[in-house]
């Protein structure tokens, strides 16, 4: 079953547009990564998907309707980001005793667990913890609720590095254990890309793929060597990176589409050899010219 | 950790590898049942898809069997498929490598067999 749809889908704020004809579809109990340099339309595209925000064009499908003013996809699904707003006038642990009443599959077993464990106090206002606490707070909700489609914008904003790998951590282990579709958005694939199915990289608005992680791996390979060989290798081929360093070397970046044999004898004329990390990947296909940064002080 | 991010290697290439070292070093024998996904999932920290296509990799190639129902189990050709397919893959390329680097820095080809040679006698020296 899809439990999102998207068909040509846009949105206009004003005259820029956020989002363009964005088509995609993404399958029950899968997690998937939305990858995007900042201001690259991700938490617009998350925010129409959970109702908060009207589409402009296009069609949009969450758990087969309109999300917009759907109840059963308000009751179905649960956005987190860190600009949540919750009552000031309840504690944290009030909080979570009142969510209990709006997702009929809450875990208040495991909210409370969680909420031991990262060392909340019972009586804390959600006002006045700090950015990386508000983040783990909201996480915790966002895990308990169980909710069918759970939609986590950049959830480890302000997190510390050991918060982070235990919340990706529980993320898993909650859903081996209860399977849900999850969207989580972020800029930094390398830490989540082990949790990912899939991927959808979007660029400006625009749907640049939707991959599974282990296609993601394999669709560009790393060529080091001396400039005319890999000149005369990559002929033909898309480049997605290139880079001189010294008199006559080059490293590329290319796509994954060559013989064997070829290889082989790239090697052999002394050519280096290796896979490009996804989270460079991404870079460098999300970049507005080939050679990054560099191109700005290159004024040839 | 076993599965390294920053590996080459797609995830699910080294998890069928990891279970290949752990079926020849004796650590599922003959008929036993292996991981199931989500065993090995929780236990390497990675999305359980990933893991059945490691599972899958190795079913493919007869080195486990399904059982419906029940899981994967190792099948009984399994160490001598892995021994086979690693000298013709992985031990052909190590020794291209060798030969190739070799080349690079003028080791003739007795010295080279020297050098080999000195390796395993110290190794067995070691035992």
């Amino acid at each position: 079953m899809n439990v999102i749809e998207c068909k040509e889908l846009s949105k206009v704020y004003g005259n820029t547009n956020a989002i363009e004809d964005l088509s995609f579809t993404i399958e029950e109990n899968k997690i998937t990564g939305l990858i995007g340099r900042n201001g690259a339309g991700k938490t617009t595209l998350l925010k129409i998907l959970a109702g908060y925000l009207h589409k402009s064009t296009g069609e949009v499908n969450v758990l087969t309707e309109d999300p917009f003013n759907s109840l059963k996809v308000s009751s179905n699904m649960i956005f987190i980001d860190d600009q949540m707003t919750l009552p000031e006038s309840l504690t944290l642990l009030e909080i979570l005793h009142s969510a209990k009443m709006f997702y009929k599959n809450w875990d208040m077993d495991l909210a409370l667990r969680l909420f031991r464990y990262f060392s909340f106090h019972d009586n804390q206002l959600h006002g006045s913890l700090s950015k990386g606490m508000r983040s783990t707070f909201n996480a915790i909700v966002g895990l308990s609720a169980r909710c069918k489609l759970t939609i986590l914008d950049e959830p480890t904003t302000g997190m510390d590095s050991s918060v982070r790998k235990d919340f990706y951590r529980a993320l898993l282990k909650e859903y081996i254990d209860h399977p849900r579709t999850i969207i989580i958005s972020s800029h930094l694939l390398n830490e989540i890309e082990d949790l990912l199915e899939d991927v959808l990289l979007i660029k400006e608005g625009n749907l640049l793929l939707h991959k599974s992680v282990d296609e993601l791996k394999e669709m560009a390979i790393g060529l080091k060597g001396k400039s005319n060989v890999i000149k005369e290798i990559i002929q033909g081929k898309e480049v997605f990176y290139r880079n001189t360093v010294g008199k006559d070397t080059t490293y590329v970046a290319v796509e994954n589409s060559f013989p064997n044999e070829l290889l082989q004898r790239a090697k052999e004329n002394g050519i280096e050899i290796s896979s490009v990390p996804t989270d460079d990947l991404c870079v460098y296909l999300t970049n507005r010219t080939k050679g990054g940064i560099d191109d700005v002080f290159n004024r040839n | 950790m076993i599965i390294k991010l920053t590996d080459s290697k797609p995830i699910y290439i080294q998890i069928a590898e990891w279970l290949e070292t752990e079926i020849l070093s004796e650590n599922f024998k003959t008929d036993e049942k292996i991981y199931s996904q989500y065993q090995l999932a929780e236990m390497l920290n990675i999305n359980p898809a990933t893991a059945a296509k490691g599972l899958n990799v190795l079913v493919d190639e007869k080195i486990l069997y399904k059982k419906r129902g029940l899981g994967m189990f190792v099948s009984i050709d399994a160490k001598e498929i892995i021994l086979t397919k690693r000298k013709n893959e992985t031990l052909k390329n190590m020794v291209n490598e060798l030969v190739l680097e070799a080349e690079r820095l003028h080791v003739r080809e007795d010295e080279l067999f020297q050098m080999i040679k000195t390796t395993i006698k110290q190794r067995e020296e070691d035992v």
